[in-house]
């Protein structure tokens, strides 16, 4: 019984939460639009609705009404599953975001998790769920038989791949800290002890950066580059299947977000310890995803692209070696304050 | 209790099921009309010479190579990870102290020293 | 860092060249009326070589033909980078069998060029390495610039190839008025793919068949990438292709023509002034200096005297034009190394003022057709002045430091841009690479001070060069001419004088008498020169247009291999190229 009811209150979380991350891609696209149209002295949409609020849903519509073109050399069973596997993933990724503090109900164990997974390991769970991403990336461009699709594949995974490596190493100071991998419980542990940036900053740092690379967004937006790989491994796609792949940037991007402000930034939670009620602990969560996108729009709209090779050097050189001094310093600051040193 | 994967297996089927629903719709509702120049290849505007799936250079199965190597090894420091705090108190306290950072050291000093040759044998030049 | 080019020794005089070539090689080299030098067949190379090595001719400015009657000139111009006026040298090849030693041993620049003249008149050059069509396509039937061909629709008796409209159900208007009317056929079984599969290999290539198989040592396959025709970031209908070895550019051609419209031989159609807007759709992002340039030639041959205000108003303009092209030029590049359109959006905003005063005075924001042989055509208007001079003093400067200041400082421009396409000054001058791409591989040649036209030896500017040679040294001096040419309309703006807008004495039908000339101007984008010959009637007997963005493309292939393939796009952007220049 109780698990039938549970059962029931897991699908209608996923269905909500998906739904919710759907809402999230159309409203970022058109973020991202007239936020950049404002930064190049632009208006952006404002022909659909008020403020162009309508153009997401007209976008869908007419991506539904495309013609289809199936180009002929692909390798047809590949070709579709990279845009649904992307898609996938990029959604399976936020299962683990405690999105607010859990309530009381009168059914089930009594508690409403506002979380669909609270796994022990959800750090784990996070980094591995997101280096299946590549995957739709690689199996694009190698389905697609163009050689920019191909090129934009190959860098996907190498770029993806190494970045993952720092990205990996970035947090493991906020589990040395906290000492568990469980979000809700870094969120708590937020709560009480305060942010974790501050405590962990170069962390921070690196993992903002890994997050752009991450999720191909400029200025390391490789794959795609609009100048020489034209649209990169997504070149063969139009109408939904293309829609897809954009759905699977933007929800990452609203997942690394969401991941930056629970290990970082106090999840739903305000700092210095202001105690807000339930129902807007998903508002501040909300918010500081915003914040976020706000950032990596910023980004897309002030910075050129690096280099392929730049782009690897950056990665392998600088960040991977970062994150490890990274490591050795939150490991000495602990022994430090575990054994009385800091006085 | 569900099983503690359940949900994310739950969140996976909807996925899935949302991609293949979205791709099934589109080719209900949109229309087709193909020809073969439509389904030919895009390449600027010109017939591609030669295929477009090749067998690539090896720099990049170098770095699918290291990466399997450094993951590994980012993975394993976890669990470490997770217990440091309880590792590091004194030794009075129940911890090991000097001997958590030691043990550390050597796992990181393991992974330094691999990441100091393939950078000396030039594995991440990109030239 | 700027340097001015007084230091460097005087160049000989035309006269004395021809003179002393022709003291040199008395059996091979004669000098015809129009002070060229004429130079046998055979010698050419020889006399060549000595031209570029004892006479300091080191720069090849223009190769061109002209279909005579009862023979074809080969026509070079080459000049000092001393500074100086180029000399003409001409070589003759049979009506029958035309074959000339090609002259790419001696200046690398003549490469594209003598292919152009074999595309055209169908002179050979014997010993050239890759002796093909360039701007139209393989297979196509005829020399289009020689007189025996004819236009279709104008002239013809003959139409170069069918249209692509299957059953006929497609007609031009003009096809009613020509015999043809409805020619439109398809060849047999005709399909876009099968006409492709006609003709299996369109690679452009020079290149080793083994060279492509793979790299023998890892197994790893090279491939052929077409980057363009239509593609985001060829700046137009400009194709590349490419050879890569994973990343990196083994090998690249560029293919143009895409856009040719055969200008030359509209221009010989053309009343030589009702050619004058024509030479607008050129480089489209800076018409006045085209227009210029035409001027010029034609004013030379004409022999009349431009009124000093007239010669204000029109260095006002074409400095003024300068900005705004490179405001896009310098902008476009940072597109194509990955900025999102923002530093463009930015500069296209002050680029639309600049659009804005040219419409005021001439009517039109892009096609001008302003100038007129010995003048202007209308005087500045009232409200062109006030704001001129909050433009130049106030808003342009301010925008180009802000631009600077943004821009030049930044890590990831200087990371993409340093040390990227890297072309050394001997390469430069060998490729006759012009503009700031001469100027940033550290040859401070400019033709507004190596042979002033207008009135530029009146104002108090300077050449910006740099000497690295890369695509930051082209930016930089990109963004310094901007505030050189800022200089100099704040100085014309000053000293802006009244009279007649228009030299010369009225005439309804303008006569150009029997001759020839070479006029050249300082263009956004190089040297833009004018090849004109007259034969005293109402239109050219030939014109020719010296493309400054057709030959700085010669040295793109050298400039691009072992770069990556993103690096050919920024590569390609600090040409800065414009494709209606480019095909023409």
């Amino acid at each position: 019984m109780t698990s039938a009811i549970e059962l029931v209150e897991t699908v209608v979380k996923c269905a909500v939460v998906i739904g919710a991350l759907l809402t999230g891609f159309a409203y970022a696209t058109w973020f991202e639009r007239k936020v950049i149209a404002r930064m190049q002295l632009r208006v952006g949409p404002n022909q659909a609705g008020p403020a162009g609020l309508l153009l997401p849903a007209a976008d869908g519509i007419k991506l539904f009404f495309k013609e289809n073109i199936l180009p002929a050399a692909v390798e047809k069973g590949v070709y579709f599953l990279a845009p649904v596997m992307s898609m996938t993933v990029a959604i399976m990724a936020f299962a683990i975001i405690p999105l607010a503090d859990a309530v009381r109900v009168p059914w089930g164990d009594g508690w409403l998790r506002f979380q669909i997974a609270d796994y022990n390991v959800a750090l784990l769970y996070f980094l591995g769920v997101t280096s299946f991403a590549v995957y739709g990336i690689v199996l694009a461009g190698w389905a697609s038989n163009n050689k920019y699709a191909l090129i934009g594949g190959l860098r996907s995974s190498a770029q993806m791949i190494s970045y993952e490596l720092a990205m990996g190493l970035s947090l493991v100071g906020v589990a040395m800290i906290v000492g568990s991998l469980s979000l809700s419980e870094i969120v708590a542990w937020q709560k009480a002890h305060g942010w974790l940036v501050v405590l962990q900053p170069l962390g921070f740092v690196i993992y903002c950066v890994t997050a752009v690379a991450e999720t191909n967004r400029a200025p390391f937006d490789m794959p795609e580059a609009e100048q020489e790989l034209i649209a990169g491994y997504h070149i063969e796609y139009t109408g939904m299947r293309f829609a897809l792949f954009f759905m699977a940037e933007y929800i990452a991007m609203i997942t690394v977000c969401a991941v930056a402000a629970t290990l970082f930034l106090g999840g739903y939670a305000l700092p210095f310890g202001i105690e807000v009620p339930w129902y807007l602990d998903l508002a501040v969560l909300l918010a500081k995803i915003a914040a976020g996108m706000f950032v990596f729009v910023w980004i897309r709209a002030t910075i050129p692209r690096l280099r392929y090779d730049q782009l690897m050097d950056f990665g392998w050189k600088v960040l991977l070696p970062l994150a490890i001094l990274n490591l050795v310093l939150t490991a000495l600051g602990i022994y430090a304050y575990e054994n009385g040193l800091l006085g | 209790m569900l099983d503690p994967y359940t949900p994310v297996l739950i969140l996976g089927a909807l996925g899935v099921g949302l991609g293949v629903v979205v791709i099934a719709l589109s080719f209900v509702i949109g229309p087709r009309a193909p020809s073969p120049v439509k389904e030919a290849t895009y390449e600027s505007g010109l017939t591609p010479i030669g295929p477009g799936r090749r067998r690539v250079p090896v720099r990049y199965y170098l770095v699918a190579t290291l990466f399997i190597l450094f993951d590994i090894e980012v993975i394993y420091l976890y669990p470490y990870a997770v217990r440091f705090r309880q590792l590091a108190a004194p030794v009075e306290a129940g911890g090991q102290g000097v001997g958590a950072l030691a043990s550390m050291g050597v796992f990181v000093g393991v992974l330094l020293l691999g990441f100091v040759y393939v950078w000396r044998k030039g594995a991440l030049e990109w030239d | 860092m700027t340097m001015t080019m007084d230091v460097r020794p005087a160049a000989l005089a035309p006269a004395d060249v021809a003179a002393r070539a022709q003291a040199r090689f008395p059996e091979a080299v004669t000098v015809d009326a129009h002070g060229a030098l004429v130079v046998d067949r055979a010698a050419l190379i020889d006399v060549a070589t000595a031209l570029r090595d004892d006479f300091g001719l080191a720069y090849l400015n223009n190769l061109t033909c002209v279909d005579r009657p009862d023979r074809f000139d080969v026509v070079y111009h080459a000049c000092s980078m001393a500074g100086g006026a180029p000399v003409a040298i001409k070589v003759a090849a049979d009506k029958a069998n035309p074959v000339v030693p090609s002259a790419v041993s001696v200046w690398a620049g003549a490469n594209f060029q003598e292919r152009e003249v074999y595309d055209m008149f169908g002179v050979r050059f014997a010993g050239h390495p890759n002796l093909r069509r360039i701007l139209m396509w393989d297979g196509f039937a005829g020399y289009p610039l020689r007189k025996d061909w004819k236009e279709a629709y104008f002239e013809g008796a003959q139409k170069p190839f069918n249209s692509r409209w299957p059953d006929g159900a497609f007609f031009f208007g003009e096809e009613k008025l020509t015999e043809w009317k409805s020619n439109a056929k398809y060849p047999r079984g005709y399909t876009a793919t099968g006409v492709e599969k006609a003709r299996p290999d369109n690679t452009v290539m020079v290149l080793d068949a083994e060279d492509l198989k793979h790299a023998p040592d890892i197994g790893s396959e090279r491939l052929i990438v077409n980057m363009g025709p239509q593609h985001p970031s060829t700046h137009g209908v400009f194709q590349m292709q490419l050879v890569l070895d994973g990343e990196t550019v083994v090998d690249l051609q560029p293919v143009m023509g895409y856009m040719h419209r055969n200008h030359e031989k509209i221009g010989e159609r053309n009343l030589w002034l009702a050619n004058m807007p024509y030479t607008d759709r050129l480089d489209y992002i800076a018409q006045i200096g085209n227009e210029w340039g035409y001027a010029l030639t034609v004013e030379k041959m004409m022999g009349i005297e431009v009124p000093d205000r007239a010669e204000h108003i029109r260095i006002i303009l074409a400095e003024l034009n300068r900005i705004q092209s490179h405001f896009w030029g310098v902008t476009f590049l940072l597109n194509d190394i990955g900025a999102f359109f923002t530093p463009m959006m930015y500069a296209i905003e002050e680029r639309e003022i600049i659009l804005d005063l040219l419409e005021m005075t001439t009517g039109s924001r892009l096609m001008c057709n302003y100038m007129r042989f010995g003048g202007v055509a209308y005087d500045l208007p009232e409200a062109f002045l006030p704001l001129a001079n909050t433009l130049v003093y106030d808003r342009l400067p301010r925008a180009i430091d802000e631009m600077d200041s943004f821009l030049t400082g930044s890590e990831i421009v200087d990371t993409r841009m340093r040390g990227v396409g890297v072309l050394p000054a001997e390469q430069a001058i060998g490729y006759s690479a012009s503009g700031p791409v001469l100027r940033g591989s550290g040859v401070p040649y400019d033709v507004r001070k190596a042979e002033p036209y207008g009135i530029y030896d009146r104002f108090d500017w300077d050449v910006v060069s740099y000497p690295e040679g890369d695509i930051y040294a082209r930016y930089m001096v990109r963004l310094g001419e901007m505030r050189e040419s800022l200089k100099i309309v704040q100085q014309a703006l000053k000293q802006l004088p009244g009279g007649p807008i228009m030299g010369g004495k009225k005439a309804w039908q303008i006569r150009v008498p029997e001759g020839e000339a070479y006029g050249r101007v300082e263009n956004p984008r190089g040297e833009l020169g004018y090849y004109c010959v007259s034969d005293g009637k109402a239109n050219p007997y030939r014109y020719h247009v010296r493309s400054p963005c057709f030959i700085n493309l010669t040295a793109l292939g050298e400039m691009t291999k072992g770069h990556k393939v993103a690096d050919t796009v920024a590569i390609l952007g600090s040409i800065d190229i414009v494709l209606g220049e480019v095909d023409r």
